[in-house]
């Protein structure tokens, strides 16, 4: 038995360090790639070569940092509406019963619809508004699958968090309302964080409706880095260091809030 | 709207008033200024939108001279991929305030676009441009940018598809210039060798397939429109041009390549992999330039017309937006740039030519490409046509290219290809 | 007006507002001819546009691909990210570094991951085809009968590491008593996870399956970075093609008809695999 132990140990570290290559492999010659010059890029394997700040010149001046900007204020616009509507709804539901299955049921509906559904009323509506290319369309968008997610998210959150100190709150004479602010919210605090950041990510990954609601000057980072498929072959360089860009704030990002997520979800969460 | 037409009437008469009294004075006016109508004062910001191709930076190194004419227009170009360039410019034209000032507008958008009210009809325009001489451009080219009797887009640069080889290559081979589509198929056989294709082919579904395989088709003699006007790719031509296509893709073309467009081509026919290309004639001095993408290999290429004589057009028109707000501006621009004058510096500093006059102009022929080039381009403008005519190009193009690269790619038989493709196109373009 | 309905009417009234006002315009305008280029000559066309759609071969055919692509994803995705999940739950050293880092790839966005992999795996400029050509392999993974899978790996790339963070959290969650008793008892590795863990794993499986096809049905960055739906129209997936139609050929009333299809047909799904679920946990 001992034997067997071990044996699931190594293969489980040879699974490790598998998939610690896998992910680690194409970023490093992403990295490696956005320091090459034009024609070093026609070598892929080659690791020897004299470096360029090029593509990094080329990249910080093309306007990246300021799609990476609104990316994170349409991120961060969309996720604290939906926190705030999203908690009281998710407390409603959870602890009332309101509407029972329906709600819970329509609240997973609407992360359900596709987003070619939902994006060409956006677009009409837009334009009829005159928002055409603005981040408020994009914002609205993003409202339509962050909020689901995080409502449904906050449900089971409510639902694994004890009764008894919101009753002893009521008890002590605290209104309905305080009571849900000052003693239940910091119950499910870890939660809320955890479904904040899957909000974030949500929103910071779409390219669909941004694409398509605001192409031109309220770009946001993805349609920023979809444009560095240019013509020129040897573009390359700069869309790797693109890459990087994008990537790196993740990776650090990802360091810090990992364990956070991980004791978040597993607070509860993943309940119907 | 009407006091400006006014305000611009009296000013175009009275700068003719005095352009003529100047001239009767003595002294021919020089002929390296412009003549328009437009005042020096205009002013306005130009937002622009452009692809990065080589023209795009020679219209660049161009804006110092054009603010010596008109210094209070600032033409501010933002180069961008050509993917996102229609999207962009749809948000654009139907924003309540325009991103975009001027636009360029490739060929198989100006139908869409000209009847979706999009752009400016420039009729009015071009005929009170003194000199502007609109009927110097290239026969072919000025009928692009002409829909339902008006003028909307008047051109830029053509992008003529022509043949591309190494003539070091070929003529260690000992082979001619292929003349007919069978001769092309032999050459690129001939000059496939282990490491290096005979022919970079670029058989990406949607666009590129139908834009390079257009030109087999017109080698062997065939087109894409019947005499009834509409599309018709079941024909005998189309299949043999089909046919010849795959099998010199599964013979000559680099391994693997199914999904290659312009880039790869490119770079396979730079980096001393492939030794001919069916491209873009102006990639020519691109190619053979010193310090160009082709490194050591630059002065090797030679461009030839299509075995056959006939080619696929494109080309990118200079439009105004319906809702741009600095239309003078606009024009200003668009007339100085596409001026014989205008013209002449560009196509000298390397760009694709447009105007019959400039392409034989002795002293255009000793700069730019050369005399060589110019040649050849006027063959291919001479004898060139559209993948696609009247609306919905867009799609139609796409929908023939996906049919074609199914055939090549073996999913689909070249027959049952061929009349997909017709069927689709012309479902495409009736509605 | 009571204190629940009070807290729930704010989340109501904007879910109205962002989603059910584009779901019931969507809906209209899959009854019209409306097309970008001609927005003044729309006109009602009752269901002339769901027929179109339906006799559409090619929207069957994207619906084929995106099917394919959802079934071989998710499965990859499961099976790898429950081994990872267990492996990683064992570790003792490093702990945190390693899952940052393998849990990475979930944030990047992932058009930045699709044109990684583009030139990643591309002939001319990618590390693999060079590597496999100097081991005297030749594979074009975007070509005819590969892309597809090519995009499933990409997918897998990106998105096991979501099983993992969902399935590790699960796995930390669960009580440690079951486990406790079956090492007292000698059971063996094998029956541990057969009969305790993975039981006790189910709801968390089902909510992970559940979030990750729906994820998946949605797939198109990695179409758009890498092969436009190609070769033909192997990777041509729903939302893709639905992007085409309605905003690359303006025909945005057919679009809408395709889309709200799909809606029909995922929500269809989802309805039975709910009673399904509710059926599973009665018993």
């Amino acid at each position: 038995m001992k034997g067997n132990k071990s044996s699931w140990g190594i293969l489980g570290k040879l699974l490790i360090s598998l998939s610690f290559l896998l992910v680690a492999m194409p970023l490093l010659w992403v990295s490696i790639a956005s320091f090459k010059k034009g024609t070093d890029l026609n070598n892929p394997t080659q690791i020897t070569f004299v470096p360029t700040l090029e593509n990094w010149k080329e990249v910080f001046s093309s306007g990246i940092f300021q799609s990476a900007g609104r990316s994170a204020f349409v991120g961060v616009v969309a996720v604290s509406i939906s926190i705030v509507l999203g908690s009281m709804g998710a407390y409603s539901i959870s602890r009332y019963k309101t509407g029972k299955s329906l709600t819970r049921f329509g609240i997973l509906a609407a992360q359900v619809l596709p987003p070619a559904v939902l994006v060409f009323p956006f677009l009409d509506l837009a334009y009829r508004l005159r928002l055409s290319d603005t981040l408020v369309a994009v914002i609205a968008a993003h409202l339509s699958f962050v909020l689901p997610v995080v409502t449904w998210f906050l449900i089971g959150f409510f639902d694994a968090a004890p009764k008894e100190v919101e009753e002893q709150a009521l008890v002590d004479g605290l209104g309905r309302f305080a009571a849900f602010r000052k003693v239940v919210l910091p119950q499910v605090a870890p939660g809320v964080g955890a479904a904040a950041i899957f909000g974030f990510v949500l929103s910071w990954n779409d390219l669909f409706y941004a694409l398509i609601l605001a192409p031109g000057n309220a770009a946001t980072l993805p349609v920023r880095i979809a444009g560095f498929n240019t013509f020129r072959g040897v573009e390359l360089g700069a869309m790797c260091a693109a890459i990087i860009v994008s990537v790196v704030p993740v990776l650090i990002t990802s360091f810090f809030i990992q364990r956070r997520l991980v004791r978040g979800i597993s607070g509860g969460a993943v309940k119907f | 709207m009407r006091r400006t037409n006014v305000r611009r009437s009296l000013l175009a008469a009275g700068v003719v008033l005095i352009m003529g009294l100047v001239t009767a004075c003595g002294g021919s006016s020089s002929s390296t200024t412009a003549t328009v109508q437009i005042s020096a004062e205009t002013a306005g910001t130009l937002r622009v939108l452009m692809e990065g191709v080589p023209d795009t930076d020679i219209v660049k190194a161009l804006l110092a001279d054009f603010n010596k004419d008109y210094p209070n227009i600032d033409v501010q170009i933002e180069p961008i991929a050509y993917d996102q360039i229609r999207d962009k410019l749809v948000a654009s034209f139907q924003a309540s305030k325009p991103t975009y000032d001027l636009a360029i507008i490739d060929n198989p958008w100006v139908g869409d676009f000209a009847k979706a009210g999009f752009l400016k009809p420039l009729d009015d325009l071009i005929n009170s441009t003194d000199g502007y001489d609109y009927n110097d451009f290239s026969a072919p080219l000025r009928a692009i940018g002409e829909v339902d009797g008006s003028i909307y887009g008047v051109p830029f640069y053509n992008y003529g598809l022509g043949l591309i080889y190494r003539t070091d290559l070929l003529q260690a081979a000992g082979i001619a210039e292929p003349t007919t589509l069978d001769e092309l198929a032999a050459a690129a056989k001939k000059l496939t060798t282990g490491s290096r294709a005979g022919i970079a082919m670029q058989p990406q579904r949607g666009y590129k397939a139908f834009e390079e395989w257009g030109n087999y088709l017109f080698a062997a003699g065939g087109s894409v429109y019947g005499s009834d006007g509409k599309v018709n790719l079941d024909t005998p031509e189309a299949k043999k041009a089909l046919e010849t296509y795959i099998a010199m893709y599964k013979s000559s073309a680099p391994k693997n390549s199914l999904n290659w467009a312009f880039d790869e081509a490119l770079r396979a026919v730079s980096s001393d992999k492939a030794a001919m290309m069916v491209s873009y004639n102006w990639m020519l001095p691109t190619l053979n330039k010193a310090d160009g993408p082709a490194g050591a290999l630059a002065g090797k290429y030679k461009l030839a017309t299509m075995p056959g004589g006939k080619q696929v057009l494109g080309s990118w028109d200079w439009a105004i937006p319906a809702n741009s707000e600095v239309s003078d501006a606009a024009w200003a621009f668009i007339s100085w740039l596409t001026s014989k004058a205008g013209e002449t510096a560009r196509v000298s500093a390397g760009g694709a030519p447009v105007r019959t006059s400039v392409l034989s102009d002795p002293a255009v022929s000793t700069t730019g490409g050369g005399a060589d080039y110019y040649a050849t381009v006027a063959k291919i403008l001479g004898n060139a046509e559209p993948m696609c005519q009247g609306s919905n190009c867009d799609e139609m193009i796409n929908a023939v290219g996906t049919e074609l690269n199914s055939a090549i790619a073996g999913k689909k038989s070249v027959a049952a290809a061929l009349k997909d493709a017709t069927t689709a196109a012309n479902k495409i373009q009736s509605q | 007006m009571s204190f629940r309905i009070r807290m729930i009417l704010p989340l109501l009234a904007t879910l109205v507002a962002a989603v059910g006002y584009p779901l019931i315009y969507s809906f209209y305008l899959s009854l019209t001819s409306y097309k970008i280029t001609k927005r003044w000559d729309v006109h009602f066309v009752g269901l002339n546009q769901y027929k179109d759609v339906l006799t559409n071969s090619d929207y069957w055919s994207a619906m084929k691909v995106t099917a394919t692509f959802v079934v071989f994803g998710v499965f990859l995705e499961l099976s790898l990210g429950l081994a990872i999940a267990l492996a990683l739950q064992r570790q003792k050293k490093f702990r945190d570094f390693t899952r940052s880092f393998l849990l990475s790839p979930m944030f990047i966005t992932p058009i930045a991951v699709g044109l990684m992999f583009r030139f990643l795996l591309n002939q001319q400029l990618g590390a693999i085809p060079t590597i496999l050509d100097k081991l005297g392999l030749s594979y074009d993974f975007f070509g005819s009968g590969k892309a597809l899978f090519t995009m499933v790996m990409i997918d897998t790339w990106q998105w096991t590491p979501f099983m993992v963070l969902l399935i590790l959290a699960g796995l930390e969650s669960l009580s440690k008593q079951p486990f406790e008793a079956a090492r007292v008892d000698g059971a063996n590795p094998f029956y541990t996870f057969k009969r305790i863990t993975l039981p006790m794993l189910t709801p968390i499986l089902t909510v992970a399956i559940l979030i990750r096809s729906l994820d998946a049905l949605k797939v198109f960055e990695y179409v758009y970075a890498t092969t436009r739906g190609g070769p033909g129209i192997e990777t041509q997936t729903i939302q893709y093609f639905t992007y085409q139609t309605g905003i690359q050929y303006y025909r945005l009333g057919n679009a809408s008809a395709m889309a709200y299809l799909l809606l029909i047909l995922v929500m269809f799904l989802v309805i039975v695999l709910f009673k399904q679920i509710e059926k599973a946990r009665r018993s």
